[in-house]
């Protein structure tokens, strides 16, 4: 058994991911709001078990002096593996619900009642996800940043966007994290891939 | 009382010399007096064995057994038959010269004698032979044989049926024999036995575990739920008393899973198994050694009873273990293996000993081990540990203690070490932390690229695989480094490796190689377009999908780069000006059955008609006049939803240009 990277393809789901994107997060504080550059890059993932993982790196964080980088690790809402009800992070199905309506690629699914568990997704355009920070690669915890909660993440496979809103009970509600792929300086899009033993 | 070298010499030429007239003597208590002293000698006595054997004795004790009565010389001849059963017994050297004496044909002709004694000692001897791998092979597909086998097993003693039951354990080896015996009913004879003496009950179950073994069709035909009781005396025997039927039952029990596994989770012993082999460890000897290698084949390739076995505490049981006793190889590589095969798929696993650095120093410290296979087992545990994209991501892999080990093996004086440590060094160097540094700094790649030109095969691909992984993602200044080391003629050589495997992951490393800094693509332009032309050579020659997609993916990643690499890549893609009947290959990729195939061509074709270039125009015409963009226009509903979503963005670029529809 071997896991695929993303920037080759994701092998059930024939679906080419981009293995890096750059945008922002809107960041809320009692004072005002601000953007915070993100990188983000897709490391592994196993379709099988509805499982991805990679990195995020935040730029001109004010409280640190470096960037400052996670490792978050992605359930993939399936319907087999996960379903839109999380179940967890103490996000209650009507969180849930509340967050994943933001996305309008979410409106024509039924999901109210089962999660989404009869839903056939394989083939949908959009993928979602969730994201939950698992630990700080290059700081301490005690950098002042929280990795409490977890992303709702919702990947377009028409222009490789993602969208995603974060959920913490204990942070300013529904801060966007908006992202899009990147070329890394070239005309067009390039794919590298490594397969584990 | 040990006598001088001198005196036992010269008492075993004197024991030959009387055993030489006893053999042409008439006088029974001469001979039973010269064949007890040289039984006495020999018994558990190899040196002793070994010598006589040198000096001649065995066809002596043959000649006299071969002249002997059974009826009237009943003792002579169960001392002629323990004589050459004993020097048989471990003794491969004995099991030739007891062979060559033809003393096998003589114990045959016991076993139907009356005399129970004489027929006890003939089985035994017998027995004896069958234990060693140069015993001769018994041919099954004779008739006559499998009757005579049939009515060994029949009898109504101890040492007849287990001679039934080594025979069949020592030549049956093949699925046709195994069918055979099958056929002839000798499963039910050898489950009949299993109500027997523990002798008849271990040795029933070493022959049953023979004849299933890897044969789902004679265990189906066999263990079906008509078959209930065979279960039903499987299962209690784990519960036996002693030790070495508990495992033998557990061994049937995991061979019928093995090719049957549903038929193991109706019975749900899986649970009870796993702890039953657990509970076996504590036996320091052959029968501990054989529980773990039971328990790793249990737990291999099936997700489920890892899961299992991890919630029984095996990992905690198995390291609780190491830490109390030195253990020896055998054992060793047993619980490398048991370990290898519960992290094989479960992060949980991997999580308990990445998490314990007496864990890692235990495995890591291995990899120096004087065995062999201790060596190879701790590799392959550390590859399995080593699947954590999670603990890859925290370069818990990139140290020193991990790194420099690993390093040694691949200068291994055995292939099967150098094999395995590249396998977990080729997960290893995957790390996303950016430190492959440590591993190019200590001479890792000089000896991955000198192994790449192994003339084994098998040491060749996984050494490119390593190169593979090792190139992802990796730094300007280290890929600059290893593409010195590698240079762009071995790459070649690896890209038209006889071999498809390797071609597969050559075009996978120049993928990764191209990739990041737009000025990596330069590498596959150095020495006048040496790689470029010999990945186009691959996608116009090669058939394997899996070589064809990472090729096209290195000329995916090419034409990403400036105009003058996207105007490279059509020159590889379309066919010379002189071969005007022949269909470019992107047409042939497009019409491949595998969808990632498609993928990647549709891929590149984005790349290629991107509109901002200014030969993009240039560009669009060729691919239509190539017949792409027809070819394109077919594939808008492709059952690929990437596909198809690549298919859309391509014709929308093509577009910009205008509609070819005049």
């Amino acid at each position: 058994m071997h896991l695929e990277n993303l920037g080759v393809l994701c092998p059930t789901r024939n679906i080419s991911l981009p293995e890096a994107f750059s945008g922002t997060q809107n960041v809320s504080s009692p004072l005002k709001e601000e953007a915070w550059r993100v990188n983000v890059r897709i490391q592994g993932c196993d379709l099988s078990h509805g499982y991805l993982c990679g990195t995020m790196e935040a730029l001109n964080v004010p409280m640190a002096d470096t960037p400052v980088v996670t490792f978050w690790e992605g359930e993939i809402v399936d319907t087999k593996n996960y379903t839109f009800f999380t179940n967890k992070w103490k996000a209650t199905s009507e969180v849930d619900i509340e967050h994943w309506s933001k996305f309008p690629s979410f409106s024509p699914l039924l999901v109210e009642v089962d999660g989404g568990k009869s839903l056939d997704l394989s083939n949908y355009q959009y993928i979602f996800m969730r994201w939950k920070e698992q630990y700080f690669v290059n700081v301490g915890a005690d950098c002042g940043l929280t990795i409490a909660g977890f992303y709702y993440v919702c990947f377009s496979c028409v222009d490789g966007s993602i969208n995603g809103y974060y959920y913490d009970p204990n942070s300013s509600p529904f801060q966007k994290l908006e992202l899009k792929t990147t070329n890394e300086g070239r005309t067009g899009f390039s794919f590298s891939s490594y397969e584990l033993q | 009382m040990p006598g001088s070298a001198s005196t036992t010499s010269h008492r075993s030429e004197s024991l030959i010399t009387r055993l030489h007239s006893a053999s042409s003597s008439q006088n029974n208590e001469t001979k039973l007096k010269v064949l007890r002293e040289l039984k006495n000698q020999i018994i558990g006595n190899r040196t002793k064995k070994i010598s006589y054997i040198k000096q001649g004795a065995v066809p002596f004790v043959v000649s006299v057994l071969s002249n002997c009565d059974c009826v009237n010389d009943c003792l002579v001849v169960v001392q002629c038959a323990a004589i050459v059963g004993s020097f048989a017994c471990g003794v491969d050297v004995g099991v030739t010269a007891v062979l060559e004496a033809g003393a096998f044909a003589h114990l045959i002709a016991l076993l139907s004698r009356d005399n129970v004694k004489v027929v006890d000692a003939g089985a035994r001897a017998l027995r004896m032979i069958y234990q060693s791998k140069v015993a001769p092979k018994y041919d099954f597909f004779e008739e006559k044989n499998i009757q005579f086998l049939i009515s060994l097993l029949d009898r109504n003693n101890e040492n007849v049926t287990g001679l039934g039951a080594s025979i069949i354990t020592h030549s049956c080896q093949t699925h046709d024999e195994q069918k055979i015996l099958a056929d002839a009913g000798v499963l039910k004879k050898l489950i009949n036995l299993l109500g027997g003496t523990t002798n008849q009950r271990d040795a029933s179950l070493e022959s049953f575990a023979t004849i299933i073994k890897e044969n789902p069709e004679v265990i189906s035909k066999f263990v079906g739920p008509e078959n209930g009781r065979t279960w039903c005396t499987l299962i209690e025997l784990t519960k036996d008393r002693y030790p070495r039927t508990r495992l033998l039952a557990c061994k049937c029990i995991n061979l019928i899973k093995n090719a049957a596994p549903s038929y193991l989770q109706y019975v749900g012993m899986r649970t009870k198994l796993i702890l039953v082999l657990l509970e076996l460890l504590d036996d320091p000897g052959q029968v501990g050694d054989e529980a773990l290698f039971t328990l790793s084949s249990f737990i291999e390739d099936d997700e489920g009873l890892q899961k299992l076995a991890f919630e029984t505490n095996t990992i905690d049981k198995l390291l609780n273990r190491t830490q109390k006793e030195l253990l020896q190889a055998k054992r060793l590589q047993g619980v490398f293996i048991t370990l290898a095969n519960i992290c094989s798929n479960l992060e949980c696993c991997r999580s308990i000993l990445i998490q314990s650095p007496k864990a890692l120093n235990f495995v890591t410290d291995a990899l120096t081990h004087t065995n062999v296979d201790v060596r190879v087992a701790a590799c392959i545990c550390l590859k399995n540990i080593s699947r954590s994209v999670k603990y890859l991501s925290a370069g818990r892999f990139m140290t020193e203690s991990v790194i420099m080990p690993l390093i040694q093996l691949l200068f291994d004086t055995s292939t099967s070490v150098q094999v395995a440590a590249l396998c977990t060094i080729s997960n290893i160097v995957v790390d996303f932390t950016m430190h492959k540094s440590l591993f190019v700094q200590n001479g890792g790649v000089k000896q991955l690229v000198q192994l790449s030109k192994s003339m084994d095969s098998v040491i060749r691909l996984n050494a490119v695989w390593a190169l593979r992984n090792l190139v992802f993602l990796v730094d300007s200044r280290c890929k600059e480094v290893i593409f010195m080391e590698l240079r762009a003629l071995t790459l070649t050589s690896l890209v038209s490796d006889p071999s498809a495997s390797v071609q597969e992951q050559a075009l996978a490393l120049i993928c990764n190689l191209v990739n990041g800094p737009v000025d990596s693509i330069e590498y596959v332009f150095s020495e006048d377009g040496l790689l470029m032309n010999a990945v186009g050579r691959q996608l116009w020659s090669a058939s394997k999908p899996e070589v064809l997609i990472q090729g096209m993916y290195v000329l995916c990643n090419v034409a990403s780069g400036k105009e003058f690499h996207k105007e490279a890549v059509m020159h590889q893609l379309l066919p010379q000006p002189n071969n005007d009947g022949t269909q470019s290959i992107m047409v042939t990729m497009l019409q491949s059955d595998t969808a990632q195939l498609r993928t990647a061509a549709v891929w590149t074709i984005v790349n290629l008609t991107i509109p901002t270039g200014a030969g993009a125009l240039a560009r669009v015409v060729k691919l239509r006049n190539a017949g792409i963009v027809s070819q394109l226009k077919n594939m808008v509903n492709d059952p690929c939803l990437d596909v198809k979503l690549r298919v859309k963005t391509a014709l929308g670029q093509s577009m910009t240009f205008g509609d070819f529809s005049t």
